[in-house]
C-alpha cells in the first residue's frame, strides 16, 4: 500500500469538497476517478500532494504523513508527480530547461546529469526534437507531454493526472493518453481524474466514482461499467456512455 | 528685433547651457543612486508585501503606505535636517536616501503587482515539483515578472530623475541648484530656467525612447528570448 488516505475532509468556506474520504492504493495500481463536475475529484487529487490543505484526517504516502502540521510536505511532493489540466509549463524556459530546472534546484543534479535524464524522458514522450523550443511554440498535446516528462524527471513513485486531456483539441488527446498508457504498463502508480471513459475501461485497475465529495462506488472497470450497483453511478454512466 | 539681438540671445543661452551641462552629472548620479536603492527596496518590500508571515506583510505595508503618503520634499528635509544632523549625513547621502526610500515604496507596489500577475498555476507546478517558495520565486516567478515590471519600472526612473531636482533645496549642487545660483548671479532667470528645462527634457525624452525600445524588446522576444540555462 503506497497511498493510505484516512477520513480526509477538505472544505472551502461552507462547501465541503471532499467529505470524509478513505482510500488506499497499491504500488503499481492505476486508479481512475470519475464523477460529475464539482464532485471533488480534483480536490481529492490535490490533497494528495498538499496543494490543498486538509481540514481533518490524514494521508500516508509511502511512509510520509500529511496532516495539518505540513511537516513532510517537501518529501511528499518529491514522491508525487502531478500533471495539470492547464499544463502550467514555465513559459520563460525552453522545453529542456522546463524539465531540467527542478532536477537542478531540488534534486541537486549536475547540469550534465539533469540534461541526460531530460533528453531520455523527452525522447520517451516523443519530443526529442523540441528541446530548444519554448512552450509558446508547442501544440497543446506537445505541452502536456512536456509536463509529463517534467514530472517524471523527479523520479516520483506516484503520478497524479488532473483532467490532463480536458483542455486539448480532440486530435491531440490520443498522443497524451498513449504516453499515460505506456507509463501504466511500466508499473507506475497512477491516480487519474478524467472524462475519458475509454481510457478508464482500457487502463484502469480500479474505477472510483465520486459524488458530492464522497466515494459512492469503486470497482474494477469491468464491473463498474457493466454492473454498477448504485443508482447515482447508473445515472452518471447513462449520461456519459 | 535685429539679427544682432537674436545672436546675442543664442550666445547667452549657449553660455548658460555650457555652464549647466557641467553639473548635470550630479543630477544623473543622484537619480541613478536613488533608483538603484529604490529597486532593491522595491524588490524586498514587494516580496515582503505578499509574504505568508503576517508581521512581515504588515511591516512592508506600513513602509509602503507611509512613504507614499508623505511629500518627497518633507522626506528630504527629514533626512537632511532631521536624521542627517543626528547621524551626520552629508547632503548627497541624505538626498539619495530620501529619494530612494520614497521611490522604493512605489517600486514595491510595481514589483508586487508584477509578481501577482503571474498565473497561480505556475506556483502550483513549481510546488508540485518540490520547489520551495524561495526557489519558486527566484526561478519561476521573478524571471516572468521582470517582463511585466520593466515598462512601469522604467517610468519610475523618469519620475525619479525629475524629482531629483527637489534635493536642490538642501544645497546639493545639481542641475536645479546650479541653475538657481546662475540665475541669481547674472539676473538671467528667463534664459537659465529655459535651459534647465530643456536639459531635463533632453534627458527625459531620451529615457522615454529607451523605455519604448525596452518595451518592444520585451514584447517581441517575450517568452522565447531569455535563455536561463539550468
Amino acid at each position: 500500500m503506497i497511498i493510505d488516505v484516512r477520513n480526509i475532509t477538505c472544505r472551502f468556506g461552507s462547501i465541503t469538497a471532499v467529505d470524509n474520504v478513505s482510500l488506499s492504493v497499491d504500488q503499481g495500481e492505476v486508479v481512475v476517478i470519475l464523477g460529475p463536475s464539482g464532485s471533488g475529484k480534483s480536490t481529492l487529487l490535490r490533497c494528495l500532494n498538499a496543494l490543498e490543505e486538509i481540514d481533518s484526517g490524514e494521508i500516508n504516502i509511502d511512509g510520509f504523513l500529511i496532516d495539518k502540521s505540513h511537516r513532510h510536505i517537501h518529501q511528499i511532493r518529491l514522491e508525487v508527480g502531478m500533471v495539470f489540466q492547464a499544463f502550467n509549463l514555465f513559459p520563460h524556459l525552453s522545453v529542456l530547461n522546463n524539465v531540467n530546472l527542478a532536477q537542478r534546484v531540488v534534486r541537486r543534479r549536475s547540469r550534465a546529469e539533469a540534461a541526460r535524464v531530460s533528453k531520455e524522458l523527452l525522447a520517451k514522450v516523443g519530443l526529442q526534437d523540441k528541446l530548444d523550443a519554448y512552450p509558446g511554440q508547442l501544440s497543446g498535446g506537445q505541452k502536456q507531454r512536456v509536463a509529463i516528462a517534467r514530472a517524471l524527471a523527479m523520479n516520483p513513485k506516484i503520478m497524479l493526472f488532473d483532467e490532463v486531456t480536458s483542455a486539448l483539441d480532440p486530435e491531440m488527446i490520443g498522443e497524451v493518453l498513449e504516453v499515460m498508457k505506456q507509463l501504466a504498463r511500466e508499473g507506475m502508480t497512477m491516480l487519474v481524474v478524467t472524462h475519458e471513459i475509454g481510457f478508464a475501461r482500457e487502463v484502469a485497475d480500479r474505477v472510483i466514482f465520486l459524488d458530492e465529495g464522497k466515494i459512492v462506488e469503486q470497482a474494477s472497470p469491468g464491473d463498474f461499467f457493466t454492473n454498477p450497483t448504485h443508482q447515482r453511478t447508473k445515472d452518471f454512466l447513462a449520461r456519459v456512455l | 528685433m535685429t539679427m544682432t539681438w537674436f545672436f546675442e540671445q543664442i550666445e547667452i543661452l549657449s553660455r548658460v547651457f555650457y555652464y549647466l551641462i557641467q553639473v548635470v552629472h550630479w543630477t544623473i548620479l543622484i537619480s541613478i543612486s536613488a533608483y538603484v536603492l529604490a529597486m532593491v527596496l522595491g524588490l524586498v518590500f514587494g516580496v515582503a508585501r505578499i509574504s505568508r508571515n503576517r508581521i512581515i506583510r504588515v511591516f512592508a505595508g506600513a513602509y509602503i503606505n507611509t512613504l507614499r503618503g508623505v511629500p518627497l520634499l518633507v522626506l528630504i528635509f527629514f533626512f537632511y535636517f532631521g536624521l542627517g544632523k543626528v547621524i551626520n549625513l552629508d547632503r548627497f547621502v541624505a538626498g539619495v536616501l530620501a529619494v530612494g526610500v520614497c521611490y522604493g515604496a512605489y517600486m514595491a507596489e510595481i514589483f508586487r503587482s508584477g509578481i501577482e500577475a503571474i498565473d497561480y498555476g505556475q506556483h502550483e507546478a513549481a510546488m508540485s515539483l518540490g520547489m520551495t517558495r524561495w526557489q519558486t520565486l527566484r526561478h519561476i516567478i521573478l524571471p516572468q515578472s521582470v517582463r511585466i515590471v520593466v515598462p512601469p519600472g522604467a517610468n519610475e526612473f523618469i519620475a525619479c530623475l525629475k524629482d531629483s531636482s527637489l534635493v536642490s533645496i538642501i544645497g546639493l549642487r545639481e542641475l536645479t541648484r546650479a541653475g538657481r545660483e546662475y540665475a541669481n548671479q547674472y539676473f538671467l532667470d528667463f534664459h537659465t530656467w529655459l535651459v534647465v528645462g530643456v536639459i531635463y527634457l533632453i534627458m527625459t525624452l531620451s529615457l522615454t525612447r529607451l523605455v519604448k525600445y525596452l518595451e518592444k524588446r520585451v514584447a517581441v522576444h517575450g517568452y522565447g528570448a531569455s535563455r536561463d540555462d539550468h
